[in-house]
């Protein structure tokens, strides 16, 4: 896999992880919320329980205290005792659940406040009848407002509970928000993820498909290289096997000239006459082992030779005049034959012997380049 | 699948040149070879390696080849034989003579070329 391949698919990792870890993060931030929104809920809720007790604890109180005032029961009074205790409890409890709630905790100090007003005026009342002292506790009744004073309690307590209440409504309003958010954010991260491993996958897919179409390329770069391979080793086997065709032509064809050479040298070497081969001019060219054993004389000292250096006619065997025209080089101008031709050979110590000359014309094709001459010795006669 | 059978040579030559050379090149060609410096020693190649072709020079050490090549037709008559020699013959000579003992006759000066299309006439596929 390519290196920037590898780069692009790790940066769409990081992407999700940052995607997984933010809707995380958001979703326990606002589980948190929730959490504290509910802690809130039930404190609020129980601030609308408290004033309400307390309202309810007063009213008590005061039956109880004028029950206590006309029978003088003791319950009563142990009554009015464990209504004050109550009504003392719910009330600081209210007070803690509002201490973050400026308005809400004045208003509920307010209350506590009359609460405590209607407490001590019972408290007195009940005193007073305990001590048996009935005009004391004529006069504080007639001078009692309590209707009033309850009145006013009960319009708190109605507002502490309608506010409460707003309060419940609108942190329900924020709860239902918070939600939705919630629900959006882990929506869009999970639909963003997606789309992430959707590109993850497309990368993948990308690199596989150029990974393909790269090895497709080369392999065909390959199969070429091979044809091509192929021809050139074809073309050098087959130069090659022309190279050693024409190689074995030409040492065969050295080898049987050499042969024919060798051959026709045999030939003319094995002939016991004199073999002289002339020039159009009447010099030696070539000779036979028979001319260098009767004459004395080495090839290099009579090729190039005139044959008159060696032979010459014995007129005086033929019974001729001397001639005036040379009848050897007359023959060969006239390409004819000249046989048994009485002639002296003279050797290198000047003795001479006598022979019979003939002599041919050479020809090449119709043309005559020299001539041949053969010399037989003459019988020697007694 | 066994390749086929090659074709057998016998080459009677006294030069040992024109033997190797004729060797190299018909066993390149694809024949089987066998060279025999006589006729003693081409005898002995007939009887045990009878041969699809006989290749005789004219002047052998021990023998005339056109003489050894009538001895060694009793023993081969059906196998051709080709006389190669530097002895040059009259065209009428070989016309008249020598086409009537021998299957073939070529002089040394011929190519290597034209002696292996009379061994490819002689011996056909």
């Amino acid at each position: 896999m390519k290196d920037h391949t590898v780069k692009r698919i790790l940066g769409f990792f990081l992407l999700i992880f940052a995607v997984v870890v933010y809707v995380a993060i958001d979703s326990v931030r606002n589980i948190n919320r929730d959490m504290t929104g509910s802690d809130w809920v039930n404190h609020t809720h129980e601030v609308i329980l408290d004033v309400n007790g307390a309202l309810s604890d007063i009213r008590s109180a005061d039956a109880a205290v004028l029950s206590y005032v006309v029978a003088g029961d003791a319950r009563s009074k142990a009554e009015c005792k464990e209504i004050f205790a109550d009504l003392d409890e719910q009330l600081g409890v209210a007070r803690d659940d509002t201490r973050h709630e400026a308005i809400q905790h004045e208003e509920i100090v307010q209350l506590i406040g009359l609460c405590n007003a209607r407490v001590d005026f019972d408290r007195s009342v009940l005193a007073a009848r305990q001590s048996n002292d009935l005009q004391t506790v004529r006069s504080l009744l007639a001078s009692d407002a309590g209707v009033e004073a309850t009145h006013e309690i009960q319009r708190l307590v109605a507002k502490v509970t309608s506010e409460e209440m707003e309060l419940l409504a609108e942190r329900d309003h924020t709860s239902y928000d918070q939600g939705q958010t919630t629900r959006v954010t882990v929506w869009s991260g999970v639909a963003l993820d997606f789309v992430l491993f959707a590109g993850v996958g497309w990368v993948i897919w990308s690199d596989i498909v150029a990974r393909r179409r790269a090895a497709a390329a080369l392999q065909e770069a390959n199969e070429q290289l091979e044809n091509r391979v192929r021809e050139r080793t074809a073309e050098l086997a087959s130069a090659n096997e022309k190279l050693r065709s024409e190689n074995l032509e030409r040492r065969w064809a050295n080898q049987t000239l050499e042969h024919q050479l060798h051959y026709n040298q045999l030939i003319i070497n094995s002939i016991s006459d004199l073999v002289f081969v002339l020039t159009k001019s009447m010099n030696i060219s070539r000779i036979n082992p028979a001319v260098v054993h009767l004459v004395g004389r080495e090839p290099p000292d009579l090729i190039n030779q005139p044959l008159s250096s060696v032979v010459r006619l014995d007129m005086d065997r033929s019974g001729g005049a001397a001639l005036l025209v040379d009848p050897l080089s007359q023959a060969l101008a006239e390409g004819r034959d000249l046989r048994d031709l009485p002639a002296i050979v003279e050797d290198k110590m000047g003795r001479k012997t006598p022979v019979t000359l003939t002599i041919f014309p050479l020809r090449d094709r119709d043309k005559v380049v020299g001539g041949i001459v053969i010399l037989q010795i003459a019988p020697k006669t007694s | 699948m066994n390749a086929p059978t090659k074709k057998h040579i016998l080459i009677v030559d006294d030069e040992a040149n024109i033997r190797e050379l004729l060797e190299e090149f018909l066993t390149q060609n694809g024949y089987r070879v066998t060279p025999a410096q006589s006729a003693i020693e081409a005898h002995k190649v007939a009887r045990t390696d009878p041969p699809n072709l006989i290749i005789s020079d004219l002047q052998l050490e021990d023998s005339d080849g056109l003489d050894m090549i009538k001895s060694l037709k009793e023993t081969l008559p059906n196998t051709p034989m080709m006389l190669l020699t530097g002895v040059l013959f009259d065209p009428k000579v070989v016309r008249d003579t020598l086409s009537k003992k021998v299957s073939c006759y070529l002089d040394k000066t011929a190519s290597l070329s034209q002696i292996l299309a009379e061994v490819q006439r002689l011996l056909p596929n």
